[in-house]
C-alpha cells in the first residue's frame, strides 16, 4: 500500500519508490542503498555540496538558480580536480557588495579567508562587479609570497566588458618590478604575467576585451596565457621572487598603492596554484557553464 | 568627461579608511593637478551618516595622473 507521504513503501504496487517504510525518514538526498525497492535507480535531488552550502549560507544566497549554479560550479571544479588548487575563488554572485565579497573556497568574513574589501567606486549587480576605472579596486588580502609558489601560480579574470585600456584587471607588482597581472585588452593585445618582469611584447592579439582570461605559471621558465579555454600564448620568461603585497582586483597593487584602474566588469576571478593544460581547459568549461546558468556568459 | 567630487585636504583625511556602504570604503585619490577627489559612485552610494556631506561636493572633470610604468 502507498505511504501517507505518497512515495510508496516498496510493496508490489511500487517497484520504484523513494520511501523506506511506513515511517520513512529517508529524504530526497539519500543514497540508493537506502531505498526500499531494489531496482531503484532514481535517487532524488542531489545533496548540496558542503562547500557550496557554506558559501550559500555565508553570502545569504536565496535565489534557487544562483544556488544551483554555485553547487554545480563547486562539483565541477572538484570533478576536474581543480578545487584543491584554488586559494581564492570569487564568483561575484548575489548582486551586492555583501555577497560579492566572499571567497567560495573559504567563505568566512575574514581577511585571513581572503574576503574582498571594496575600495572606491564600484557598481554591483546580478551580472558582476564593475569598477569605475577611476579609483576602484578590491583588496583580496591574499599575499602570494605567503600563499603561493613562485613557479606554480595562476590568476584568472572573467571580463564582461569590451574596452581597451592601459589598466590591470587583477594583479600586483613587487618592489623589484616583478609582476603578476592580467591586462585583458590594451592596444588590441591580451597580456598576462606571473612572477616575472613586464615585457609588453610578450603578449597575444586580442580584439575583444570580453572573455575568461588566465595567466598561468607551471615552471621556472614556463608561463602560458589562456582565453576562453584556449592557450593563446606561451612564454619562457624566467620567474622572479613573488611580490610581498596583496592581489588587487580591478586595478594593480603597485607595490602598495593602487594604480592602473580598470573599468571592466568582473563576473569571476581566481588565484591559485598553476594549472595543467587540461585543467586550464576544464576550468573554462566549469566557469562558462556557471556564467551560462546565470545568463551572464559572454 | 567623467565628473568627480572635489575634496579639501581636511575632507580627504576624514574619509580615508572610512566606509561609505557595506563592505565598501572611500578611496580619495589625486588627479593630475593634485586635487583630492572621490568618485560619484562613492558620493551617491554613501549611507554612512557621518559623511552625508559628500553628496554635496562640487563636481569637477576628472583628469587622471599618468599611469605609472610599465603601463605607459
Amino acid at each position: 500500500m502507498a505511504n501517507s507521504n505518497g512515495w510508496g513503501d516498496g510493496a508490489s504496487n511500487n517497484n520504484i519508490g523513494w520511501g523506506k517504510g511506513a515511517d520513512n525518514a529517508i529524504g530526497w538526498g539519500s543514497i540508493q542503498a537506502d531505498s526500499w525497492a531494489g531496482a531503484t535507480d532514481i535517487v532524488g535531488t542531489p545533496a548540496v555540496d558542503p562547500d557550496a552550502q557554506a558559501f550559500i549560507t555565508a553570502a545569504a544566497i536565496t535565489d534557487p538558480t544562483q544556488q544551483s549554479a554555485i553547487n554545480t560550479l563547486v562539483t565541477n571544479l572538484k570533478g576536474y580536480n581543480i578545487w584543491t588548487k584554488m586559494k581564492a575563488l570569487y564568483p561575484f554572485v548575489g548582486g551586492t557588495s555583501s555577497t560579492h565579497k566572499f571567497n567560495l573556497k573559504d567563505p568566512r568574513n575574514l581577511d585571513a579567508a581572503f574576503r574582498l574589501v571594496f575600495n572606491g567606486g564600484w557598481t554591483h549587480s546580478s551580472t558582476g562587479a564593475t569598477p569605475n576605472g577611476t579609483n576602484a579596486y578590491a583588496d583580496t588580502k591574499l599575499n602570494p609570497l605567503l600563499t603561493l609558489s613562485q613557479n606554480s601560480t595562476h590568476i584568472s579574470f572573467y571580463s564582461r566588458t569590451n574596452t581597451d585600456g592601459n589598466t590591470s584587471d587583477i594583479g600586483l607588482k613587487s618592489t623589484g618590478s616583478g609582476y603578476t597581472m592580467i591586462q585583458a585588452k590594451y592596444s588590441n593585445v591580451f597580456t598576462a604575467h606571473v612572477n616575472e618582469f613586464y615585457v609588453f611584447a610578450d603578449h597575444s592579439s586580442n580584439t575583444n576585451g570580453q572573455g575568461f582570461y588566465v595567466g598561468n605559471r607551471t615552471g621556472a621558465s614556463v608561463r602560458n596565457n589562456w582565453k576562453n579555454g584556449s592557450k593563446v600564448h606561451t612564454s619562457s620568461s624566467p620567474s622572479q621572487t613573488q611580490a610581498n603585497f596583496n592581489f588587487f582586483v580591478g586595478a594593480l597593487n603597485n607595490a602598495g598603492p593602487a594604480s592602473a584602474y580598470s573599468n571592466r566588469q568582473c563576473a569571476f576571478a581566481s588565484i591559485g596554484d598553476g594549472l595543467t593544460d587540461a585543467e586550464s581547459a576544464n576550468f573554462y568549461t566549469a566557469v562558462q557553464a556557471f556564467q551560462t546558468t546565470l545568463n551572464r556568459n559572454v | 568627461m567623467i565628473q568627480v567630487g572635489l575634496l579639501t585636504e581636511v575632507q580627504k583625511d576624514e574619509l580615508q579608511g572610512q566606509w561609505y556602504a557595506p563592505d565598501s570604503y572611500f578611496n580619495p585619490i589625486q588627479d593630475v593637478n593634485d586635487n583630492w577627489i572621490i568618485s560619484q559612485e562613492e558620493m551617491q552610494q554613501n549611507v554612512n551618516p557621518s559623511f552625508d556631506w559628500v553628496r554635496d561636493l562640487p563636481l569637477i572633470p576628472y583628469e587622471p595622473k599618468p599611469t605609472p610604468p610599465p603601463f605607459k
